[in-house]
């Protein structure tokens, strides 16, 4: 996607921004005092930009080192995903995923608890929903007001001119065509994908690349992403002497785990870090 | 007659660098070959880079592990006297991926470096004893594979166990790997860290290429012929265990290769199990080139795990050994 794209629909995103901010400012004062999650990137965003005296479980992956981003308050139950385990709480907010628990989340609302699905965000816009969601669901939260603000700004500059190159290496061999937030990502930061592929229907989401693939693209820039170091054969390809080059010449940048499963949590931080690689790769 | 055999051997040897050639010239992208072969390995231009640093290490190691396997599967069919052996299907590919599993997932992960294909080989090693032992002399066909697939399921458990255990996200995923091997994203680094074992396990072979001849005379003939002792079958369980071993730790268990591949050369050297040896090992390295070369152009990058295709080669093979014991009364 050329990034004079970004730029005609910067207006219409600004309005929708506004929209939120407003929303997040006239949220309704009765907000839910006991809340309960059956989503790992839920969790994560409770835990970091909610009062921890209103959450009364999150689900055992937020326990995991791995995923763990907030310290995890004691008086905190960490549930399965299971129905059962939610009703002898009593909450009075239920947030779940758009997938996975969802077997639990129709239980409960049978049952007659409140339970609200949040969408998930596979690119910018379902970003802005998500917080949205989440911001009529919380009430007056200072740090989602803080967070939703922060992304409106940096998305409201310009995209830099000139793009240059990069592409996305990512355990297995996986790169992210141009369906993914990863994508819109580095568009927005003054970058253009190699792996978003010209032809019609090609290169939209994720798909396999070789390592000679990579290296005859020639990106600027090399992302991969980052997370566990434990030893896997998947991270196999991110450690192959010719990437060494890239590392050594300083032309890579690591994406942090959390954009994988919570990306409301770092898109920001990424954006920003992103137009600094960029700056630093054109000086 | 054999005349015969010595120029289809001759052809095999010299298919070989061509394959080699095919293989370098196989990939999802298309190189300058002439140009890139002449800017040499130190060059920084990405047609060299390919070639230099992805397409001829890998496949290198094809030949390499190939010949492994080769001639580990024609050592294990000579001492044994069976015509089942094969490293893979007896558990010694097993052992090894075992010892590498607990290794590098549990234990030295990255900075591994030598320990890795030393406890492949150990593991390697005891497997191969395991069955040996387990078996009895003599062994028939029957309890001999039992024998083998008892220890072969039973470290592919482990294998699974401890891969299930293990903690990395794509630990579980990583079984296909370990189970049907892979040459996809090695560098020299893998090949060179295999290459002097393998090179010690081939040399371990080759010395015990007069006891393999002897041995076909029966373990009596043999002890009579001056082979008596523990030594002789140490020596070639260890050269086994080295060849396979190593090969296992940096390429995965690659299947069929060491049982195909005997049957295919037998004729060629005249049942020498001496012979067979080196031809087994010529004739390894060609088969498993060619199965890099058919994933290379016909599956790419979605990585259809090697194993499965000399599986593919190896299987209708299997039935045809069964066929043929069926007609002649025994294996």
């Amino acid at each position: 996607m050329p990034p004079e794209d970004s730029v005609d629909r910067a207006p219409a995103r600004a309005t929708r921004w506004l929209g939120l901010l407003v929303l997040l400012a006239a949220m309704p004062v009765a907000a839910a005092e006991r809340i309960a999650s059956l989503n790992l990137c839920l969790d994560q965003l409770l835990l970091d930009w909610v009062d921890h005296r209103r959450i009364v479980s999150v689900t055992w992956l937020s326990a995991n080192e791995h995923y763990r981003r907030a310290p995890l308050p004691d008086h905190v139950t960490l549930n399965r995903g299971r129905a059962e385990e939610l009703l002898s709480l009593s909450p009075d907010l239920v947030l779940a995923g758009q997938f996975g628990a969802g077997r639990a989340a129709a239980r409960l609302q049978e049952l007659g608890m409140r339970v609200v699905i949040i969408p998930d965000a596979y690119n910018l816009a379902q970003l802005q929903e998500q917080l949205q969601a989440l911001g009529t669901e919380l009430g007056e939260s200072a740090e989602l007001l803080h967070q939703a603000r922060r992304l409106e700004r940096i998305l409201q500059q310009p995209v830099p001119g000139e793009p240059v190159s990069a592409m996305i290496l990512s355990a297995n061999n996986i790169t992210y065509g141009s369906g993914m937030l990863e994508h819109e990502l580095l568009e927005r930061a003054g970058f253009r994908n190699l792996a978003a592929g010209t032809a019609e229907g090609a290169g939209e989401q994720l798909r396999r690349v070789m390592l000679e693939e990579v290296i005859a693209a020639e990106p600027q820039l090399l992302v991969l992403y980052g997370g566990e170091q434990a030893f896997a054969l998947a991270h196999l390809a991110a450690r192959h002497p010719v990437i060494r080059r890239y590392v050594d010449s300083g032309r890579v940048f690591t994406l942090p785990a959390e954009l994988g499963f919570c990306p409301a949590l770092v898109a920001a931080d990424v954006l920003e870090a992103l137009k600094q690689k960029r700056e630093s790769l054109v000086r | 007659m054999f005349d015969n055999n010595k120029i289809a051997l001759g052809l095999l040897a010299g298919a070989l660098p061509l394959a080699l050639v095919a293989a370098l010239l196989s990939g999802p992208v298309n190189i300058d070959f002439a140009a890139a072969l002449q800017q040499g390995w130190r060059s920084e231009n990405s047609d060299a880079v390919i070639l230099w640093q992805l397409r001829l290490p890998r496949a290198l190691l094809a030949i390499l592990v190939g010949a492994a396997l080769g001639m580990g599967g024609a050592a294990m069919q000579g001492m044994l006297r069976n015509p089942l052996a094969e490293p893979a299907l007896l558990g010694v590919s097993s052992g090894a991926a075992l010892a590498a599993i607990l290794l590098l997932y549990y234990g030295l992960a990255w900075q591994s470096g030598w320990w890795l294909p030393l406890l492949a080989i150990g593991g390697a090693f005891i497997a191969v004893l395991s069955v040996w032992l387990l078996a009895g002399r003599g062994a028939s066909a029957s309890r001999l594979v039992l024998a083998g697939v008892a220890i072969n399921a039973f470290l592919s458990a482990l294998m699974a166990l401890a891969l299930n255990y293990a903690p990395s996200m794509f630990a579980m995923q990583e079984i296909v790997f370990w189970l049907l091997g892979s040459l996809a994203n090695r560098g020299w680094d893998q090949l060179l860290l295999a290459l002097p074992f393998i090179l010690a396990g081939g040399l371990l072979l080759f010395a015990s290429r007069n006891y393999l001849r002897a041995l076909t005379l029966g373990e009596a003939t043999a002890v009579s012929l001056g082979f008596g002792g523990r030594r002789y079958p140490l020596a070639l369980l260890l050269g086994i265990a080295a060849a396979v071993g190593a090969a296992v730790a940096v390429a995965g268990t690659i299947g069929f290769i060491g049982l195909v591949v005997p049957h295919l050369v037998r004729p060629l050297v005249r049942q020498d199990p001496a012979r067979l040896l080196w031809a087994s090992a010529l004739c390894g390295a060609l088969l498993l080139l060619m199965a890099d070369i058919f994933v290379l152009n016909f599956v790419g990058a979605q990585e259809l795990r090697i194993g499965a295709v000399t599986a593919f080669l190896g299987a209708p093979f299997f039935f045809w050994l069964i066929v043929s014991a069926r007609r002649g009364g025994a294996l």
